[in-house]
């Protein structure tokens, strides 16, 4: 690729991920991906069609979940409910900033 | 480089046990988490800390790196010793914190073979996904735009051994994306072993702050000052939105914090976002003997009391 090309992405959303993508964008098997969606822990925000279909929130969910997991040896449930929170955290913030008041 | 003290870093004796690492390593993991951490450089320490775990976890290379380190002091200009490492098999790739690509080059230059030896033969995997995010303008979003980034990306070099290089990527952004959402380079992930293909690159989107503009999703709010006249009477003013100029009826009546809904000029998208211009009464200073008269005659003729509802 020559230095100056212009590469073009696509965006998520516009296409959704599947589980195989996930998991590897998360650096997990496909398995965890499939375990925590059945368990109603991942996966709120996608579209379900025929096969699962993840968006942006779904990966930034997965990835939290996932470095959860793994740095303190979380069990899934409580994984996924430090990341509701930091989610919840995290629109409150927006909002906050969107009424020009900051965070801190 | 640097010759880093991993024991430091995770702030244990050298003989610790590998429940103590562990303990040492999640309380850190808490300190620096994120989306937790006030720490300032909270990033950076996180790296190192996942860092420091990925070698002290991991039996081999903590036996590799104590009978190196043991030669060495913390920030020591450091070159591995040509066959240091003779001896010893890395299973892994220290991809513990999802992917070493994270890490630093001393880890590069220690622990980077590992990938030649399971390159070896048949083996093939594809190369793993990368993260990192991309910092725009608010304008970029409305319109599109190409912008560069630089990545430190793990290449591996003609000996087989993984180094870390500076690259440039020029990025399309496209037109309408949303704060958070995540742009999908197909390829430019870290490269594949033994021919297979490499990873993808995803770039979380993050608009860079504009004391002008508020964001959420793609709503954008927008302070606009206004005159104690233009509020009150009525007026047509001019603003500079995102989109460029527009002209906007401030109704008559109008009190300070009143929000203007500038349907679909929100951020771009299907639907799109609206703009919402939320007034400021600005009050003209008085400043000159005619301005305070005219103050004076407004406190004498209208006879307002702003605190009524305060019941005084």
């Amino acid at each position: 690729m020559a230095q100056d090309d212009i590469l073009t992405g696509v965006l998520l959303d516009e296409v959704a991920l599947n589980a195989e993508d996930l998991a590897r964008a998360c650096a997990v098997e496909s398995r965890w991906v499939v375990e925590r969606v059945e368990a109603g822990l991942l996966g709120s925000a996608s579209v379900k069609t025929v096969e699962w279909r993840f968006v942006s929130a779904d990966l930034a969910r997965a990835r939290r979940l996932a470095a959860l997991e793994r740095d303190f040896d979380a069990n899934q449930e409580l994984a996924a409910l430090v990341v509701d929170l930091i989610e919840e955290v995290g629109r409150l913030r927006g909002r906050l900033k969107a009424a020009g008041l900051a965070a801190d | 480089m640097e010759f880093k003290d991993y024991y430091q870093i995770l702030g244990v004796e050298k003989t610790a046990p590998a429940d103590e690492i562990r303990k040492a390593y999640r309380k850190l993991a808490r300190k620096y988490h994120p989306d937790v951490s006030k720490e300032p450089d909270a990033e950076k320490r996180m790296k190192e800390v996942n860092e420091a775990y990925a070698v002290l976890s991991d039996p081999e290379k903590r036996a590799a790196y104590d009978q190196l380190g043991s030669r060495w002091q913390p920030g020591q200009d450091f070159q591995a010793p040509p066959g240091w490492d003779a001896g010893f098999e890395f299973s892994g790739d220290g991809a513990h914190s999802g992917g070493a690509a994270d890490f630093s080059d001393f880890f590069a230059s220690l622990f980077g073979r590992a990938g030649r030896d399971r390159g070896a033969g048949d083996f093939q995997m594809r190369g793993g996904d990368h993260h990192a995010r991309i910092l725009i303008g608010l304008a970029d979003a409305y319109h599109g735009a190409t912008r560069t980034i630089t990545l430190r990306a793990a290449k591996q070099d003609a000996s087989g051994h993984v180094i870390t290089e500076e690259r440039a990527l020029n990025v399309q952004i496209p037109k309408g994306v949303k704060e958070g959402q995540h742009i999908r380079l197909a390829g430019q992930g870290s490269p594949g072993m033994g021919g297979g293909p490499a990873g993808d690159l995803y770039l979380e989107v993050q608009f860079s702050p504009d004391p002008r503009f508020r964001v959420e999703g793609r709503d954008v709010y927008e302070s606009v000052p206004v005159a104690p006249w233009e509020a009150t009477l009525g007026a047509t003013i001019e603003v500079p939105t995102p989109s460029g100029n527009v002209q906007v009826k401030v109704p008559a009546g109008s009190q300070a914090g009143r929000k203007l809904r500038l349907k679909g000029r929100g951020i771009p998208g299907n639907p799109p976002g609206d703009l919402y211009l939320v007034l400021e009464v600005v009050l003209p200073p008085a400043d000159t003997d005619k301005a305070r008269q005219i103050y004076q005659t407004m406190a004498r003729e209208l006879a307002f009391n702003p605190r009524q509802k305060l019941g005084v």
